[in-house]
């Protein structure tokens, strides 16, 4: 089945390379921002199936555009999975309390991010 | 006998190739940074400016290079962002400069 999601990263290497991997090996339908003040319009905008969205970026971080995009009726029950670099235990812990569907780790595997977004999400 | 996993599909590999080609300087310069502040380190003078700039540059390092397969250069690049978020001493620069010479070969050895 079509999917569509949304991408929100400052780095253009993991939008590209995340965009890259679910449109070719799910062939989903793939939106992208570069920071969490575009992700919040076009998260409204297009109505994405589910949400990745990178945790450390300048401006408004990921904590913060998850609690945005909560706070909007149009986002509010829009699938938001948080992508981080960051290892440590307690960083983790936090991230998971804010009610996100899942906290992904960078690196993913290009071949397996898909899967893993459909395990999550309960698409299989 | 572990199973053999299955091979990546063409079209996701070459079009991966065709992206780490294109990020590479990128990921270069950011290996770059590190050098600079691994050598201002060794010298003594590391300003918290170096400091904050090759913390990020060395998390964003350990971020993509597993994606395109160099899980050795995440690892890296992930002591290297630790020790720069630590309080680092000229002790500590020895170290640094072996596993930043190490990432660099490991990147050299993708291209």
């Amino acid at each position: 089945m079509s999917r569509r999601i949304l991408i929100i990263d400052d780095e253009d290497d993991i939008r590209q390379v995340a965009a890259l991997s679910l449109e070719t090996v799910a062939g989903w339908d793939v939106i992208v921002a570069s920071s969490g003040a575009q992700g919040l319009l076009r998260a409204a905008e297009h109505q994405p199936d589910a949400i990745l969205l990178d945790v450390m970026m300048p401006g408004m971080d990921g904590p913060t555009t998850f609690r945005e995009l909560r706070k909007n009726p149009a986002t509010a029950k829009i699938p938001v999975l948080l992508l981080t670099a960051k290892v440590q235990g307690p960083d983790q812990r936090r991230f998971a309390d804010l009610g996100v569907e899942a906290v992904l780790m960078k690196p993913f595997d290009p071949l397996t991010l898909s899967s893993q977004m459909e395990r999550i999400l309960g698409w299989e | 006998m572990p199973p053999t996993p299955p091979a990546a599909p063409t079209a996701l590999s070459d079009a991966l190739n065709r992206l780490w080609a294109r990020f590479l300087p990128e990921i270069e310069n950011r290996v770059s940074i590190l050098e600079v502040a691994a050598k201002a380190c060794t010298d003594g003078c590391l300003s918290q400016e170096h400091r904050d700039a090759a913390h990020a540059a060395a998390h964003k390092l350990a971020g993509i290079l597993g994606t395109f397969g160099l899980h050795r250069g995440t690892d890296l690049a992930r002591q290297v962002e630790l020790e720069f978020g630590e309080k680092l001493t000229r002790s500590d620069a020895s170290q640094l400069s072996q596993w930043i010479a190490e990432l660099r070969s490991v990147i050299d050895r993708r291209q």
